[in-house]
């Protein structure tokens, strides 16, 4: 019996549901077993014991685990994340202004890393065992040995030797006038609004930022464009093409690398998780502001509330990542398009 | 006489691989005359393919033409510049590719392709044409093929197709610009026999309908009687001889070219080997056994089967891909369980690790792990059955002899053996831990002929010796014609035909059975009117449909 395409993703979102709430149930207990008492470090020192009980009572701490956890959940499908300790402001309120510049920063390294692991897969592939091809693989592999924080600082450091007037940290400018726009994305609000220096400078700011926390995907995924390439280049149908005469260049861009753009896809959506690990190194260095840097904040302020809230967004963020490659891997290969209707 | 349309000259290649020269073609010369059918035969390794590849000119970059000219239509192809050289391609002569899945890539549809073929070769002949003419000249030709619905071959992706089709599709790639000489590297072997029969008539009805000249490269000598006119012998990069198909295949002048003939498993005639029945009892019993795989409904793999096998026999079982053979044997190994029915094996309980069922499967290229030795292949099943260092070694001594190789094989690994040499070490292994029953996954498929009549040989000697009984899973009705003494042929997971060897190929009764035995390329004319004669209703009703 042939299952509809949509029983298919129906299935699949059912169970990225069941894994959000698994995670939440996992960071939710951690976040409350680890030593340290969130009331006590809200309120500081100089706090007296009685002071602390009463927060822990109003924090709702003294209930039971699982009635704390069913309350968090309840209020957190209403949209309501708690309040935060640190910033006493709502966390969906901080995620709000954190979140854009995050998804921004880790967007533009995403289309950054294609556009340039992919050719330089395709080329290495095509000039096999040639100068270009040793070149392109040593660069790979130092993109993937090497610690992406340190591109970053080193890539500060030359910036700020050498292009004196090339911003080193932030996300814009001070000087321009800018009250901020409805999606929070420089490059988008920008656009919208007609403010072409805005988005020149936002692209400015991004450039440093995105390359270091690209590198390593990079070094992956041209690694892993490299060997597809080569490994469908050995087969029947490129022969089969050769022998008619098709020309080279539409034999391999057009026939085999959209077969061996599986892999690296595939790598992508795995790669996902260190990508957001390495943007909260990232951002810290930067002083990006986003949510990556409100997190670790968060984590050693131990902010109860915000922590929990910001594993779930990189949880979300994951999962989305990964459905998006699921359903573009299934764009091109037809067969995998058959077995899942099955 | 008119010059030839092909003509290959003195043609000598050698392939360099890791700094060391390797001469896989010795002064090759041969012609095709237009309008000819000439057969290239020869076993792996012969250097047939190498020399269609020269003549196309997809040889790989580590090859190197050191002597020899390629002529076609009187102009010497190697010396072309290479512009010139590539409009020849699908346009003077093309290629029938061997295999139909891998030839076509999986994630564009079959239309791309032909477009793609079609656009880039008019755009060399100076003819710029609109994608929508192109698809109606497409269309042509795919009913040229016997694919009438060709909107719908174009939309499918290559999975999507059966391999007849596909097959007939890559004709169809090699026929879009009325090419002079059409090159066929082993069409249909990858089919099964009934589509394999399909195409080469097909084949040899678009070459006398164009008037094209055909290049046939095979090794199957079946084939080369139905569509070559004359046979060139290749072995080892020489030509060993060549001459007109009828006098090749009925008398031949060199020692190679009869034993090649030899070995082929003849279908009738008193070259046929009998074997005896065996009156022992049963030794395995199948009552009622059905597989479903999958779900709500699920895929009937096997429907209702009854089979018994007597202890000594050799027991065949026929059938083409998807009729549930293969299904049949794992559930004898007990690899899968079966979804209703019993199977009663009938010999005492073997020790631990034992089992009294071992297989033997289809290609000891993937059977064999490339990174063990021969010794580390043989030696886990004995360790499984708790011998020791000393007592492994001995076994494994003693298994080298009874398949025949020698000692010193232990150290080697599967890439520095033949095909033949693997399969010998895929049955020594199955024969490590001495089971009673050898299930055989058409053992020598993909073995020369030369090389399958050893591994039969030593297959028949070992039965004798070690008291063994054999399943033979096969489609080559030729070769189960020689070599069991009882028969069973399924047809979508059913048994439509079963009975001694010789009363069913004189006798048979299945329009399926009939279908199956007339499909086989034999070598002799006396043989071919001997077949069963199948109605194009029965034809329809039987085998799998293969045109759109």
């Amino acid at each position: 019996m042939q299952q509809h395409p949509l029983v298919a993703i129906l299935t699949r979102l059912g169970m990225f549901v069941l894994v959000m709430i698994a995670l939440s149930i996992m960071i939710f207990v951690l976040a409350r077993v680890v030593p340290g008492d969130p009331a006590r470090m809200a309120l500081g020192p100089a706090a007296t014991q009685e002071q602390v009980e009463a927060l822990r009572q109003q924090m709702g701490l003294d209930r039971p685990l699982p009635v704390q956890y069913l309350d968090y959940a309840n209020k957190a499908l209403h949209g309501d994340l708690g309040m935060s300790l640190v910033s006493q402001r709502p966390v969906t309120t901080d995620l709000a202004q954190t979140v854009p510049a995050t998804v921004e920063l880790v967007l533009v390294s995403v289309i950054f890393m294609f556009a340039v692991a992919i050719p330089l897969g395709v080329i290495t592939a095509h000039y096999r065992n040639r100068s270009f091809d040793y070149i392109g693989r040593f660069l790979s592999l130092t993109g993937v040995t090497i610690p992406s924080f340190l591109f970053a600082i080193t890539m500060q450091l030359v910036a700020a030797r050498y292009l004196s007037d090339w911003p080193i940290i932030g996300r814009l400018d001070h000087g321009l006038a800018w009250q901020g726009g409805p999606t929070g994305f420089l490059l988008i609000d920008g656009t919208l609004a007609g403010r072409f220096d805005v988005v020149l400078n936002a692209l400015k700011h991004l450039a440093l930022p995105a390359f270091a926390l690209s590198m390593a995907g990079i070094g992956q995924i041209t690694r892993i464009t490299r060997s597809s390439m080569l490994e469908n280049q050995r087969k029947d149908h490129v022969l089969t093409l050769k022998s008619f005469g098709v020309p080279e260049r539409i034999i391999i861009f057009r026939y085999l690398l959209k077969l061996s753009s599986i892999a690296p896809l595939t790598i992508m959506g795995l790669e996902f998780a260190s990508l957001i690990g390495n943007a909260f190194v990232i951002e810290m260095i930067f002083a990006w502001g986003g949510f990556a840097s409100y997190g670790l904040t968060s984590i050693l302020q131990k902010d109860l509330n915000a922590v929990t809230a910001v594993v779930l967004v990189a949880g979300l963020f994951f999962i989305i990542a990964n459905l998006i490659v699921d359903v573009v891997i299934s764009i091109i290969d037809p067969r995998l398009r058959r077995k899942e209707a099955r | 006489m008119a010059e030839p349309l092909l003509n290959v000259d003195n043609l000598s290649v050698s392939f360099v691989t890791y700094g060391r020269s390797r001469q896989v073609l010795r002064n090759v010369s041969f012609s095709v005359a237009a309008g000819e059918r000439v057969a290239l035969i020869g076993e792996t390794g012969s250097g047939k393919s190498v020399t269609a590849k020269a003549i196309i000119g997809t040889l790989p970059k580590n090859a190197n033409i050191s002597a020899g000219t390629i002529g076609f239509a009187g102009r010497d192809v190697l010396s072309m510049p290479r512009a010139e050289r590539e409009a020849l391609k699908g346009t003077a002569f093309s290629l029938i590719m061997q295999d139909p899945l891998s030839s076509f890539n999986p994630v564009f549809k079959i239309g791309t392709h032909l477009d793609d073929v079609m656009r880039f070769a008019d755009k060399r002949n100076g003819i710029s044409t609109s994608k929508a003419e192109r698809r109606t000249r497409i269309a042509a030709v795919l009913r040229r093929v016997q694919l009438a619905d060709g909107e719908r071959v174009m939309n499918a992706y290559p999975s999507e197709l059966s391999g007849g089709m596909r097959q007939r599709v890559l004709i169809g790639l090699a026929l879009l610009h009325q090419p002079k000489l059409l090159i066929a590297d082993e069409p249909g072997t990858a089919l099964d026999v009934t589509t394999q029969d399909e195409i080469l008539n097909l084949i040899n009805q678009l070459v006398k309908e164009e008037n094209m000249a055909l290049l046939m490269i095979t090794h199957n000598l079946g084939v080369v009687r139905k569509v070559a006119d004359r046979v060139v012998v290749m072995h080892h990069g020489d030509i060993i001889e060549t001459g007109p198909c009828a006098e090749i295949l009925s008398n031949p002048s060199k020692d190679y070219t009869k034993a090649l003939l030899e070995a082929v498993p003849p279908l009738y005639g008193p070259r046929v080997i009998d074997l005896p029945r065996s009156e022992c009892a049963p030794i395995v019993t199948i009552k009622g056994l059905n597989k479903i795989y999958g779900k709500r409904p699920g895929y009937h793999a096997i429907r209702d089967v009854d089979l018994t096998l007597r202890e000594g026999e050799i027991f065949g079982l026929a059938g083409e891909s998807g009729s549930g053979k293969t299904s049949v044997a794992r559930i004898i190994m007990e690899l899968s369980r079966p979804t209703s029915g019993t199977i009663d094996i009938d010999a005492p309980a073997p020790g631990r690790g034992r089992r009294l069922t071992q297989i033997v499967y289809q290609n000891p290229g993937t059977s064999l792990n490339p990174k063990r030795t021969v010794k580390q292949t043989l030696s886990l099943p004995l360790t499984s059955i708790g011998m020791d260092a000393d007592a492994r070694e001995a076994r494994m001594r003693e298994l080298l002899d009874l398949v025949r190789l020698p000692q010193s094989y232990l150290a080697k690994y599967p890439h520095e053996l033949s095909g033949g040499q693997k399969q010998r070490v895929a049955i020594a292994r199955a024969l490590a831990a001495e089971p009673k029953i050898l299930i055989l996954d058409e053992p020598t498929a993909a073995l020369d002929v030369s090389v399958q009549k050893t591994v039969i040989e030593l297959l028949m000697q070992l039965r004798q010796d070690l008291g063994l009984t054999y399943l033979m899973i096969s489609h080559d009705l030729s070769l189960m014609r020689n070599f069991c003494s009882r028969i069973a042929v399924m047809l979508r997971g059913e048994i439509v035909e079963e009975g001694v060897t010789p009363e069913v190929f004189a006798d048979p009764k299945h329009p399926y059975t009939r279908a199956l035995i007339a499909a086989i390329p034999v070598v002799t004319d006396v043989e071919e009117r001997l077949k069963p004669i199948v109605t194009e209703e029965e034809r329809m009703r039987f085998l799998v449909k293969t045109t759109a």
